[in-house]
This record gives structure tokens, C-alpha cells and sequence, in this order.
């Protein structure tokens, strides 16, 4: 037998391993500082004009980049760091191409620049986790293939017949990743940096959640799973309790992730049958989930003292639980009488942060402190730092997940409660003042934890410093025989686990089963959707102004779904329904309700006077005591950018929204007539402006929402 | 285009057969991981779980 000599590519892993480091220190601090704002609302900086654009550091534009950069810098360079070590080791092969490799690994770091730049500067789709611009979505697009293109071209030159557990994980990733983010990326641009979702409403709500909670499943977790499944191994020097757990695990779960989505979307306008689907199959996850935990614990059987001794291990061990309470917790919060307390509140955000911070955190700093001094041939620099960062850092998830539990509990019973008189007991103001300690305490926590990730950062720089640099590591392996000899009668699943293409389709057909079925009935069932004759597209100001409510996400703070609750219909009025949001590109439903909903913002006993508005957006703390709404001053004076008024009405009708033929020559004439109207009835409130001002368009899609509906209701009667 | 199935999906009564083609395919599937799993041979499952060590 030929025995090859060849070496595995450390450098790639080193350069994802720095890229992990940096980014997590920069996406935990913008997490930090969102989380201040929360209690100082006047450290909010609004638009700072640069040229037609602004620059903005207020919650609205910075959530979207803390979530991003968490996401796809932190993690995303995670993955790929612990991807590219341990696949080249399972597979006993140097990756197929240094270069792919590169342009993977800078391809990656310029797309998170690119967001790092672009969002500041409200350049946003307006669908969470997929905020980024669509020049942004096609170059994620060519990276990705990239990445894909030099695993598959790895697994072919491998010298290892079969491939290990951990490399389905990642071909279930790159697979499915690639289907969302194509899907959920369809949008029609305007200009190089603003485009509409190809999805309206409803659809677009069903599109965005399926892929929300599949970035959670595929990027979050799937990939991470791979890393346990081999990292764990390593660290604990014992091989996985069971591998026929762990093939049960990775087919039930990818089967059953990707039905999940409408979870996000229980009670909302979204059809029902579709929240039904969604309910059952979240629940059902958590079998997969508890099965994959329970395989990475008891991966540590007969070991357990080591876990006292080995920093590495105890990493590993709070990441393992924290996925699974996490994953408990999941299944429960998508039961429907569950969901009803928990959604839209504070619940939500401790919930994804015991996964982020307890199962992909701790989970990367357990790899990273193992593979640096490996890489660098090296012992790591101080272990009672890294004990320090163990302990700050599982410290700083109980501080943070801890208030925040408490506070949605809080919030959701303050929201429901009524008085004997039948009355809603608290305005919503209230429930907002009343979170501010909690949210001193989540910051708080965050500090913790983001102290735990500075102490690492030191530690492994002077791990790397004491070292003479990163060297390959050089191997051996017989080359893999031409033809296969199969030993015995095989069972079907063997040849699959050799043959990554047919392995790739299979895979792509147990995803492809569930978002099929979910998103093809509801684009093509007419029932879904009713149409409401009173829903007329938006006036060109309006829509001005609703481009305004997403380039500041807004949408992180305020959601626009009445749910057909008692407390939500007598707080906002009339329960929301599909038809309203028929013209809605994106839809803006939202997730989290730090402000109230908004749905209903112009009609009933939410409309406010136009210079209520005008003041309120000014200073919202002049007029609302407590309040923690950053302040947009700068629209007073930022100009309006009417030249793109043509674009987007025709864009508008190309995507289907009922304007006449002509319209868009036409558009501009009555956006300034608008424009006048609001002015005027400024003016009557002693408040002078001159009407091409953004506030203005903004004020007119306040006044616009749920002034539909009241129409209806109103010819109905 | 679709027509043929258009014409079905467009109206919402036949809709509950969705979340049970959904539950008996991923039930078929399931057993079939299972059955697969349960005749795996022990000395394969050694050899691939001691994968991550074998370097």
C-alpha cells in the first residue's frame, strides 16, 4: 500500500481563528452598547448627514449590525475555523485549494466590512438577520460557493473512505444555507444600495421566518453541532457515546428544523394551518435536540474528573447544557399558550442569548483555547486566565439571561392586565419605565461576559507572541483505493456515506420537503390571503416615509401585528389581518415590542396630531416621561430624496402593487401636495418647516396605518 | 404554469392534508433511520467514532 505524505493548511485555520477573536470583541461590544442605550436612551446618536445618506448610531441601526456581526462574524468565522481544521484531519487531506481557501477567508472579512459600513448608514432590507443590501446578498452568494466549492473538491482527493458525522453537519450547511439565503435574498434594487423584497405581507413575513429561524438552525446550530461532535472527542481524548444517536440526530433534526419557522409568526395574520405546522414540528425538535445533548455529555462518561482540571472541558460542558436549555425552551415558547406570554417581549431576547452567549460562545472560546496552542505548537499562556474567563463568563449569562426572564414575565403580565373595572390596567409607557433596572442588570451582564472575551483575547495573544509562528502540520495516509470493495451485504445508508454528491441531494431533499410545503400553499392558495377592498397601495410620501421606518429600524422596537387578543385589541384596536399587508414590501411585523405596537398608529385612540408627531420625534421624552425612544432631530432638517420617487413607484407596480399606468411621472406632484397638507396643519400648531423635510414623510406613514382597515369597517357599517 | 395542481391548492379546504403528508413522510422517514441505524454493525460504529481520535 502507497503510503502519501502531505500536511494540513494551519494558516487558514489561524487567519479564521483571529477573525473569530476581533470580531467577537467588536460584535459583543456593539451588543454592550445597545444594551446601554436601552437604559440611556440620550447616548442615541441620530443621522449625521453625509451627503444624501446618513450616518446613524442609534438602537434601530445598530441592532441590526450587533445581531449581524454576532451572527455571521463571530460565529461565521467560528465555523470556518473549526471547519477547516477538522475536516482536513477527518478527511486525512490538505484542502483542495489554498487560494479558494483565501478568497473564502477575505471574501468573508470584506462582506462583514461591507455590512459594518452599509448598515450605520441605513442601507437595510428590513428583514431581521437579513438586513444587508443585495449587492452584499450576491457577493455572500459567490463567498459561500466558494466555501462549498473547496470542500466538495477536498472530500473527492481525500485518503478517508467514510465521512465522519461532523462533515454531514457541514454539507447540511452549506446546502441549506445556500437555499435560504438565495430565497429570502429575492428583492427587485432601485438604485445600488435600496431594494424591495420580491415578497409582500404575508408571504414575505413566512419567507423571512422560515429563513430567521433556519440562520438559527443551519448557521447556529447545525455547524456547531459538527464542531462538537468532533471537538469534544478531542478535548475529552474519547470518542462520541453513541454514534448511532448521533446519525438519528443530524437526520431528524435537519428534517424537522426547516418546518419550524412559523413559530416566529403564532397569532399573527399568517394562516393557520401554517402556525399549526410550525407548532408541531418546534415541538417535535425536541427530541433531535435533547438527543444531540445528551450524546455530547455523556461523550464525557468516565471522564468527569477531568472536567474539573481542563478549562477546555468546562467550556464545553456549560456550552453542551446550554444548548440544551435552549432547546427545551424552544419547543416550549413555540406552544401557542406559551407564546402568548412570551412574544414580542424580553423572554425572547434571554432565550436566543442562552443559546449565543452559553452554546456558540462558549462553545468557540472551549475550541479556540485548544487550537491555538496547538496550531502554534505551543502551551497556552496563562490556564488560570482562561479559568477566570470560564468563571466571568458563565457569571455574565446568568446576569444577563436572569433579569431578562424576569423582566418579559414582567412585561407580558403588565401588558395583559386589566382593572375591575375592565380597564386596561397599565399604559404602556409604564411597562417600559418599569424594565429600565432590568435592563441595567442585562448590560451588566454583558459587561461580564464581554470582560470574560477581552481576558481571552489577551490570553491567546501572548500565547501566540511566546510562539515562533504557525507552522502546517505535516501528515501521512495511504491513498484511497480506486474501487470500493464492500465488505458483506451493505445497508443502503453505507454508499451514501462515501458518495458526498448523492449524500448533498439527499440532504437537499429532506430540507427542500419542508419549506416546499410551508411556502408553496401559501403562495399559490388565493384563501390564504382575503383581499380587504378598502387597502389601497401607499401615496408616494407614504411610501417615502415607510423607507424611512425601515433605513432606521424601527422595526426592532416596534411591531405592526395586532394579535387577536382582549388586552392587544383594547390597547390598539382592531386584531390585524392578511389582507392589510398585501402592499408591504417587506413586511414590517416585527419581534420585540420595546415601544408599543404601531399597526393601528393613525386611527382610533392611538392617532395622535401630526405635531404630536413632530415633537415626539424631536424629543420623545419631552412628551413621554421615561420614555427610551431615541430621538431623530436630524429629520428635522435632513431633506427628503425625491429623485428615487419614480424608481420606487415603478418598482412598486413591476412587484404587482396596483398603482395606474403613468403613475410614477405623476408621483412626485402629489407627494408634494402631501407634503403641503401636513405643513399647513403644522403650521396651525404654530410649528414652522418647510415641507421637503423627511419628518415629514414619516409623520404621513404614521398617520396612514390601520387607515385601511377603518374604512372598511366603517363602509361594512 | 402548475395548473393542474394550481386548481387544487387554490382552495383552502384539502389544506389539512398538508401537516399529515407532512407527519407520515417525516414518520416513514424516521423508521427508516432507525432500521438503518439498529443494523449498523458494531466494529463500523468503532471505526467511525473513533474518527476524531485516529490522526
Amino acid at each position: 500500500m502507497h503510503i502519501e505524505k502531505f500536511s494540513y493548511d494551519n494558516r487558514i485555520v489561524r487567519n479564521f481563528a483571529f477573525a473569530t477573536v476581533i470580531w467577537s470583541i467588536v460584535g459583543m461590544l456593539i451588543g454592550l452598547w445597545v444594551a446601554l442605550l436601552m437604559v440611556f436612551p440620550e447616548l442615541n446618536i441620530g443621522g449625521i448627514p453625509v451627503g444624501k445618506e446618513t450616518i446613524g448610531l442609534s438602537f434601530g441601526r445598530l441592532r441590526p449590525l450587533h445581531t449581524n456581526a454576532v451572527i455571521f462574524a463571530f460565529v461565521g468565522n467560528g465555523i470556518f475555523m473549526g471547519y477547516y481544521y477538522s475536516i482536513q484531519r477527518l478527511l486525512k487531506a490538505r484542502m483542495a485549494s489554498d487560494l479558494l481557501g483565501k478568497i473564502h477567508f477575505w471574501g468573508w472579512q470584506l462582506i462583514i466590512v461591507a455590512a459594518a459600513i452599509t448598515i450605520p448608514l441605513g442601507m437595510s432590507t428590513g428583514k431581521e438577520y437579513a438586513e444587508l443590501e443585495w449587492p452584499i446578498d450576491i457577493a455572500i452568494t459567490l463567498v459561500w460557493v466558494v466555501f462549498g466549492l473547496n470542500m466538495f473538491m477536498t472530500i473527492l482527493k481525500r485518503r478517508e473512505r467514510h465521512l465522519y458525522v461532523a462533515i454531514w453537519f457541514y454539507i447540511a450547511t452549506f446546502v441549506t444555507i445556500a437555499v435560504l439565503h438565495i430565497v429570502n435574498s429575492i428583492e427587485l434594487p432601485i438604485s445600488p444600495f435600496k431594494s424591495y423584497s420580491w415578497y409582500a405581507g404575508v408571504q414575505d413575513a413566512l419567507v423571512q421566518w422560515w429563513y430567521g429561524h433556519n440562520a438559527v438552525a443551519f448557521f447556529l446550530t447545525t455547524p456547531y453541532l459538527g464542531l462538537m461532535y468532533y471537538f469534544m472527542p478531542k478535548a475529552a481524548n474519547r470518542p462520541v457515546y453513541s454514534y448511532r444517536l448521533s446519525i438519528i440526530h443530524f437526520w431528524a433534526l435537519i428534517f424537522l428544523y426547516i418546518w419550524a419557522g412559523p413559530h416566529h409568526l403564532l397569532y399573527t395574520a399568517l394562516p393557520n394551518w401554517a402556525q399549526s405546522l410550525g407548532v408541531v414540528f418546534s415541538f417535535m425538535l425536541i427530541f433531535p435536540s435533547w438527543g444531540g445533548m445528551i450524546n455530547g455529555l455523556l461523550t464525557l462518561r468516565g471522564a468527569w474528573d477531568k472536567v474539573r482540571e481542563d478549562v477546555i472541558l468546562k467550556f464545553m460542558v456549560v456550552a453542551v447544557t446550554a444548548y440544551g436549555m435552549s432547546t427545551f425552551e424552544g419547543p416550549m415558547l413555540s406552544l401557542k399558550n406559551v407564546n402568548a406570554i412570551a412574544h414580542f417581549t424580553d423572554w425572547i431576547i434571554a432565550h436566543v442569548h442562552v443559546g449565543g452567549l452559553g452554546w456558540n460562545g462558549m462553545l468557540t472560546f472551549g475550541i479556540l483555547y485548544w487550537l491555538i496552542p496547538r496550531i502554534y505548537k505551543t502551551d497556552l499562556h496563562s490556564k488560570k486566565l482562561a479559568n477566570a474567563h470560564f468563571w466571568i463568563a458563565t457569571l455574565g449569562i446568568l446576569f444577563y439571561a436572569v433579569p431578562l426572564y424576569w423582566a418579559g414575565f414582567k412585561q407580558s403580565l403588565m401588558w395583559k392586565e386589566f382593572t375591575d373595572a375592565g380597564n386596561l390596567k397599565y399604559p404602556f409607557l409604564e411597562t417600559v419605565t418599569q424594565m429600565r433596572p432590568f435592563y441595567a442588570l442585562r448590560a451588566f451582564g454583558g459587561t461580564l461576559y464581554f470582560a470574560g472575551a477581552l481576558l481571552m483575547m489577551y490570553n491567546l495573544a501572548a500565547t501566540v507572541k511566546k510562539a515562533k509562528g504557525v507552522v502546517d502540520d505535516d501528515a501521512e495516509a495511504p491513498a484511497l483505493e480506486s474501487s470500493y470493495q464492500a465488505h458483506g451485504t451493505e445497508h443502503w445508508h453505507r454508499p451514501i456515506e462515501r458518495k458526498p454528491f448523492p449524500f448533498l441531494v439527499l440532504t437537499l431533499i429532506v430540507i427542500l420537503i419542508g419549506g416546499a410545503l410551508e411556502l408553496i400553499p401559501t403562495f399559490l392558495v388565493k384563501s390564504n390571503i382575503p383581499t380587504i377592498s378598502s387597502v389601497k397601495p401607499y401615496t408616494p410620501l407614504e411610501l417615502h416615509g415607510r423607507d424611512i421606518y425601515v433605513r432606521e429600524g424601527c422595526y426592532t422596537c416596534h411591531s405592526q401585528m395586532v394579535r387577536p387578543f382582549r388586552s392587544e385589541t383594547a390597547r390598539y384596536g382592531e386584531y390585524s389581518k392578511a389582507g392589510e399587508f398585501v402592499y408591504d414590501h417587506p413586511f414590517q411585523w416585527g419581534s420585540k415590542r420595546s415601544g408599543p405596537d404601531l399597526a393601528r398608529e393613525g386611527t382610533g385612540n392611538n392617532k395622535k396630531s401630526n405635531s404630536w408627531h413632530y415633537n415626539h420625534f424631536d424629543n420623545p421624552q419631552a412628551l413621554s416621561t421615561g420614555s427610551i425612544m431615541p430621538a431623530y432631530s436630524f429629520m428635522l432638517e435632513h431633506e427628503l430624496d425625491t429623485s428615487t420617487t419614480v424608481a420606487k413607484i415603478k418598482a412598486m407596480q413591476t412587484l404587482g402593487v396596483p398603482y395606474e399606468d403613468g403613475y410614477a411621472a405623476k408621483a412626485n406632484a402629489d407627494l408634494m401636495q402631501q407634503e403641503n397638507l401636513i405643513v399647513d396643519n403644522l403650521k396651525q400648531d404654530g410649528i414652522q418647516t418647510a415641507p421637503n423635510k423627511e419628518i415629514i414623510a414619516l409623520i404621513a406613514y404614521m398617520q396612514r396605518m390601520g387607515v385601511d382597515i377603518e374604512k372598511f369597517k366603517t363602509t361594512k357599517n | 404554469m402548475f395548473k393542474f395542481i394550481k386548481q387544487y391548492a387554490e382552495k383552502i379546504e384539502g389544506i389539512a392534508i398538508y401537516p399529515l403528508i407532512s407527519q407520515l413522510i417525516f414518520v416513514a422517514f424516521f423508521v427508516l433511520v432507525i432500521v438503518y441505524v439498529s443494523k449498523m454493525k458494531k466494529t463500523k460504529i468503532d471505526e467511525m467514532k473513533n474518527m476524531p481520535l485516529d490522526q
